[in-house]
């Protein structure tokens, strides 16, 4: 399994990273070059972590792991009113951000009340595109039980839900208890232990997410796509922050579906066009495309009959 | 608050606590109860006022002058500008006054004597503010609202759906409850 770390130290040797990376069968996800200091977020085979933890004390860099990076979260919120905006949804938002998620702050157009909240079909549409989505919601315990879970109860992404009371069995992933409406910035102690816990709650998600992607793997690892994505010309010139979005099974890549869909399933992976080995769609976020990359099974199921034919 | 609701009942006495200091005018309310039926559902914040800074004259807080335009104003205490501004536009419209520097404004075709014995009262401002605190930590979706106000207590009752007669019933003697409550 793949396991992500970002290297922050000097560009004096770096090649010699880089090198290594792709010798160990790993990829760069991401480089950001400040002067004579840069940080590469990139993805190793778990089992060659001690030989880029020597490289890095080597160049004299530091090695940190960011469990969440590679990963697209969804932090929904039931508006964008300042009861729920910027605290506590920003806090959690950021907390995901330092361990190296993209995340995306979203409230819903009718999620406020408690009889009369709900999610509308293309909100739904929208946060199944990422990889786990947070729900942050308020202090009524009746309110949240009865009320609030019908927002996620029918999601097909893993949930956990940020709330204020204690409560149990709700349907979805992990609840962290104890946040509630908050009017200034987590900074107290006990505050920032909950948005740890916050943290630690989607982490063990996205290790879920990610072992059960293991036991079929995916026919070819969304940083390799990435990387020849990065070579086209539409994805140079795109000035939308983070062009080429990694997923757990796939990517998100900020340019417009119609003009661009053709020769992105055109190119070649491993003997085979990316159209054939993943599912190239329009994204409900406007001007993207979504990539599933298709599993190892999948694709070789798929050349078998087209070879029998 | 109804049973199993302390942690809201602990977090809307801090929001509300916050919000007063936020806004500056935590010394401006003496008392405040907030009460909820979660089950109903509605929702009543109610709170007693301190009292403002007592009403002042224009000409208290500003020199005021005749000049070839109108009216030429040049502001001494400069606490009250912001409401003399507010007056200004509330009665001569935004067209006509004109703030030329920090302490010095000009109300074209108007004369001295109808301006400077104009009274700016913060009772209103303060009004505002609290209205405002309120507006910030009722529940989002109560929509369904009725307020009792006098000069003394503030009190807002909230639902989602139609207004109960014995909500209303509740909200007015949470009202004089808070009138009734020693401050704070």
């Amino acid at each position: 399994m793949y396991e992500v770390l970002m290297y922050d130290g000097g560009v004096y040797k770096i090649n010699e990273l880089y090198e290594l990376i792709e010798d160990v069968g790993g990829f760069v996800i991401q480089k950001t070059k400040i002067q004579v200091q840069i940080v590469v977020t990139m993805a190793v085979p778990e089992e060659e972590h001690a030989v880029i933890e020597e490289k890095t004390a080597e160049l004299g860099g530091k090695l940190s792991s960011v469990p969440l990076a590679g990963t697209e979260i969804a932090v929904v919120a039931p508006t964008l009113g300042r009861h729920h905006m910027p605290h506590p949804t920003c806090d959690i938002a950021e907390q995901l951000r330092r361990l190296g998620a993209i995340t995306v702050v979203m409230g819903l157009a009718r999620g406020r009340g408690r009889r009369s909240s709900q999610i509308l079909a293309d909100e739904r549409r929208l946060v199944e595109e990422y990889d786990a989505a947070v729900f942050v919601l308020g202090n009524f315990k009746d309110c949240i039980i009865n009320h609030k879970t019908k927002l996620f109860e029918e999601l097909e992404i893993p949930v956990a839900v940020v709330c204020g009371p204690e409560v149990q069995d709700l349907p979805c992933e992990a609840v962290v208890c104890g946040v509630g409406r908050k009017v200034e910035r987590m900074r107290r102690e006990e505050e920032i232990l909950k948005l740890q816990e916050a943290s630690e709650a989607i982490e063990k998600i996205i290790h879920n997410k990610r072992a059960e992607l293991d036991e079929d793997p995916l026919f070819i690892h969304p940083a390799e796509i990435k990387s020849r994505l990065d070579e086209l010309e539409p994805i140079k010139e795109c000035l939308r922050p983070a062009p080429v979005v990694l997923h757990l099974d796939g990517l998100r890549v900020k340019i417009p579906y119609e003009e661009w869909k053709d020769t992105i399933a055109d190119i070649e992976v491993y003997g085979h066009r990316l159209g054939d080995v993943a599912e190239i769609s329009e994204s409900s976020l406007g001007g993207s495309i979504l990539i599933k990359i298709k599993t190892t099974s999948e694709v070789n199921d798929e050349d078998r009959k087209s070879s029998s034919s | 608050m109804a049973e199993g609701e302390d942690f809201a009942f602990k977090n809307f006495d801090t929001i509300f606590r916050q919000t007063l200091k936020d806004l500056g005018i935590s010394r401006a309310v003496k008392s405040f109860n907030i009460i909820s039926k979660i089950d109903e559902p509605y929702f009543i914040i109610s709170l007693k006022m301190g009292k403002a800074r007592s009403a002042i004259h224009i000409s208290d807080m500003a020199q005021v002058d005749d000049s070839p335009q109108g009216v030429q104003i040049t502001i001494t205490d400069e606490e009250w500008a912001p409401a003399l501004l507010t007056k200004l536009w509330q009665v001569y419209s935004k067209e006509r006054v004109k703030q030329l520097t920090r302490f010095e404004i000009t109300i074209h075709d108007a004369k001295a004597s109808d301006v400077a014995p104009m009274q700016l009262d913060p009772g209103e401002e303060l009004k505002t503010l609290l209205l405002d605190a309120i507006w910030r930590v009722f529940p989002e979706g109560f929509k369904v609202r009725y307020n009792i106000v006098d000069d003394e207590v503030m009190t807002i009752v909230g639902t989602e759906h139609d207004m109960e007669d014995a909500w209303l019933e509740t909200a007015r003697k949470v009202h004089e409850l808070t009138r009734d409550v020693e401050a704070e």
